[in-house]
């Protein structure tokens, strides 16, 4: 392996359990977002953009789509000779053999990797926020500070400071105090889950944190307070622009409607710094007569003859005459037929939605879908490759789930196929 | 899926220029179709039916044809072993230069360096979405030397035209050259098959006479000497002669059995991927029976229209029947129709532009109006 100053690692293997069934066959950071993208575009386009070209990708949740997504890192430009994108699964091993069980022992298992590109500095990234990022300025702030570890932070509200990662500073903004969720927030800093540390420094944390049996193997939670504890350098690199934890349904589509309502904060037009991705090879898209599309995003592949409004279509999604779409993200490949409305939908990969269905927030009634645990502010989810039958009547904060066992009576779904 | 044969296409055509539209570019390299170029059709078609090889012929104008295919990696062509070739004249300033040879001589190498049985050989004024592999099994069947694909269009796309007339057993007898009227409505595709071996011969021999221009058509006319077969398909064609027949194909594209045809029969069309962001629809937009490609805005009105990558158009715009090509600015108030505008051009506000259908108003890459 060739030898890098920098080398990135993209924590990519948890299930994002809170996003329901759109990560029940797919890792979260394959999850598709903002009508062209999966959210791990925006790590790895920032990698690209950033100039850092050894990135390794850390999948173990269902890594099939996200490693064939990844592929050679093309996309991004990184299928290099001298670095590029490396899937890093579990492994099995002589002495014994362990799945990832934290964010801190996946690199540790993957320490050999970091050994052979022999970096001076490792960047520690997430594959669930979406956010366009120049990591090139944070390790030079992370060079000139000589600092072990360097935590990027963005300054948070303080009514929602409870509900972030906050990090306790001094001046300097080193970083004095790591506190999770606290109940009386004492700062507004808020860590983003982007880490450079020197690789000397870290390398040793991990086998120490390895050592300790009780330890959750976290960065956040056992990582950072170990290096504080022994009296490491640790400093805040404030962040600001657009940057948002995708974890939860509602924070998935408001991300989304972001793209809508906010477009000039995450900026996609931005030329100087693309978010790149996998190209699907679909033709243009196309409004017919008497489509209607307004305040919405979308991209190759989609056909428009009924009414879209406020929401986000990716690739290849069919809109037929008559059928109303508000507010909704439509994931590849989804069918919505004449007559049906929805309203606040997130509808996976290839879904049809049938004639006449109502589904969404302004819908209500008790369902057996009802999933209040998954789904909030009245949004419907609707797992991926089903066949809803028409006419049905889906209320707010439904999940439809495939697994879910209903009467024939309640049951929405027709049929179920592989998309 | 396996096909033996190897791919040569013809980047340019001096029978045809598109007015402001082939200025800058050759006419393979002309945007069309939305997100697409000429060239992306015949090499996806090559590519869908497993050539692996593909030599694109220029003579001139072909920068913009190099950025556009690069290495090939768009359609899969980034090979180790043949892969995309473009091949521009080979110049070769010891040799007594006979008009045409240049092209013929750098040609004959790449030609050599296959091991393909076959080779297809294709111009760039038709666009169509197969496969050719029934094309080459036909050919084989046949017994003849050389195959030739056409249509039943007749005259009507206009010159240059090539009609055939061909005997009972298929073979072509005559062959005419923008005839005005014709007893038979064979058009050529410019699309022709035959052995590599047989290639290779013939083009030694057209070097060795010193006869100049080589094109698809020179291999047509060898009736005389060889048998050529003539292949009917039967699909979709858009021919590409003109603005005027330009202008009508991109407006064929609107409708839902030509898209069906061109872009949803089971065959991709690959391009060079631009990282263009989604296409954002403001709430003052209106839009409809139009193709629009990522990474445009929209404030404004469009009807009947195509518009390619990262096109902008302004509030109360009001643009009808036209085609946009990428990165065009349109500035508010403005009031197009029947207008093609080139690459990267800029209107700015409260400009009216109104063409004819059948004589579109065409403004040239870059341009300020």
């Amino acid at each position: 392996m060739a030898k890098a100053d920098v080398v990135a690692m993209i924590l990519a293997g948890g299930q994002g359990s809170r996003l329901g069934v759109l990560t029940k066959n797919i890792a979260k950071p394959a999850v598709p977002f903002g009508s062209r993208y999966r959210i791990i575009d925006f790590p790895l386009s920032n990698c690209a953009n950033s100039g850092i070209e050894t990135v390794g990708v850390l999948s173990q949740y269902q890594p099939l789509a996200l490693n064939t997504y990844v592929g050679n890192g093309h996309p991004w430009d990184l299928d290099r000779n001298n670095g590029g994108a490396f899937i890093l699964p579990p492994y099995q091993r002589s002495g014994r053999s362990d799945w990832y069980k934290g964010t801190a022992n996946a690199i540790f298992q993957n320490r050999d990797f970091i050994d052979d590109c022999d970096p001076k500095y490792v960047l520690i990234l997430s594959g669930d926020h979406i956010y366009k990022m120049n990591y090139a300025e944070m390790l030079r702030t992370h060079i000139e500070t000589q600092a072990d570890a360097t935590l990027a932070v963005l300054e948070v509200p303080w009514a929602e400071a409870s509900r972030f990662g906050i990090l306790n500073t001094k001046d300097d903004d080193v970083i004095t105090e790591f506190v999770e969720k606290p109940a009386k927030p004492e700062s507004n800093l808020a860590s983003m889950g982007v880490y450079v540390f020197t690789w000397s420094v870290l390398r040793k944390a991990l086998i120490e944190d390895d050592e300790n049996e009780k330890s959750n193997n976290d960065f956040g939670k056992n990582i950072v307070p170990m290096l504080l504890n022994q009296g490491k350098k640790l400093c805040a690199y404030r962040f600001s622009g657009y940057w948002k934890d995708v974890g939860t349904i509602s924070s998935l589509w408001e991300a989304n409607m972001d793209i809508l309502d906010r477009p000039h904060e995450i900026n996609l037009m931005d030329r100087s710094w693309r978010v790149y991705s996998r190209n699907p090879v679909k033709p243009s898209h196309f409004i017919g007569e008497g489509g209607i599309v307004s305040e919405s995003a979308m991209t190759d592949g989609c056909q428009i003859y009924g009414t879209v409004k406020h929401s986000v279509l990716s690739n290849s999604v069919t809109i037929e005459k008559g059928a109303v779409v508000k507010d909704c993200v439509l994931l590849p490949g989804v069918t919505v037929r004449s007559g049906a409305h929805l309203d606040r939908c997130i509808v996976g990969f290839g879904t049809i939605i049938g004639e006449g269905v109502q589904a969404g927030a302004n819908v209500t009634g008790s369902s057996p879908y009802l999933n209040t645990k998954i789904c909030t502010d009245g949004i419907v989810v609707i797992e991926r490759g089903l066949k809803i039958r028409d006419h049905a009547v889906i209320p707010a904060n439904s999940q439809v789930d495939r697994d879910v066992v209903v009467s024939e009576e309640d049951n929405v779904i027709d049929e179920v196929f592989r998309v | 899926m396996f096909i033996d044969a190897m791919g040569l296409i013809f980047g340019d055509n001096k029978k045809i220029t598109l007015g402001e539209l082939s200025r800058p570019r050759a006419l393979s390299a002309i945007p069309f179709g939305g997100r697409y170029r000429i060239i992306d059709y015949m090499l996806s078609n090559m590519v869908n039916s497993g050539i692996k090889n593909v030599g694109i012929l220029t003579y001139n104008k072909y920068k913009s044809l190099m950025d556009h295919v690069g290495t090939g990696a768009s359609w899969d062509l980034d090979r180790k072993n043949f892969g995309l070739h473009i091949l521009p004249p080979y110049v070769n300033s010891e040799a007594t230069s006979i008009e045409g040879d240049e092209e013929m001589a750098g040609l004959l190498d790449f030609i050599r360096s296959s091991r393909s049985a076959y080779v297809i050989i294709a111009n760039s004024n038709v666009i169509l979405n197969t496969t050719f592999n029934e094309f080459v099994e036909d050919h084989k069947e046949s017994g003849a030397d050389i195959s030739v694909m056409y249509n039943r269009d007749g005259t009507k796309y206009g010159s240059p035209n090539y009609i055939l007339e061909v005997d009972r057993k298929g073979m072509v007898k005559d062959m005419l050259f923008n005839p005005e009227k014709s007893s038979s409505s064979r058009s050529s595709l410019g699309i022709i098959t035959m052995r590599r071996e047989l290639l290779i011969d013939l083009i030694a021999e057209m070097m060795a006479r010193g006869s100049g221009h080589m094109g698809i058509h020179s291999f047509v006319k060898m009736y005389d000497t060889l048998k050529v077969h003539a292949y009917e398909y039967k699909g979709l064609i858009l021919r590409i002669n003109s603005v005027q027949t330009y202008f009508n194909s991109s407006m064929l594209l609107l409708d839902n059995q030509v898209r069906a045809d061109l872009f949803w029969n089971g065959m991709p069309i690959y391009t060079k991927v631009k990282d263009e962001a989604p296409t954002l629809y403001s709430d003052s937009c209106h839009v409809s029976n139009s193709i629009i490609s990522d990474g445009c805005r929209i404030a404004g009105s469009v009807e009947d229209s195509m518009l390619f990558r990262g096109v902008a158009v302004s509030k109360n715009c009001d643009i009808k029947n036209c085609v946009i090509m990428q990165d065009v600015h349109i500035s508010e108030n403005c009031h197009l129709e029947n207008v093609i505008l080139d690459k990267n051009s800029v209107i700015r506000p409260g400009i009216k532009l109104v063409g004819h259908k059948d004589y579109p108003v065409v403004i040239g890459k870059g341009a300020i109006v």
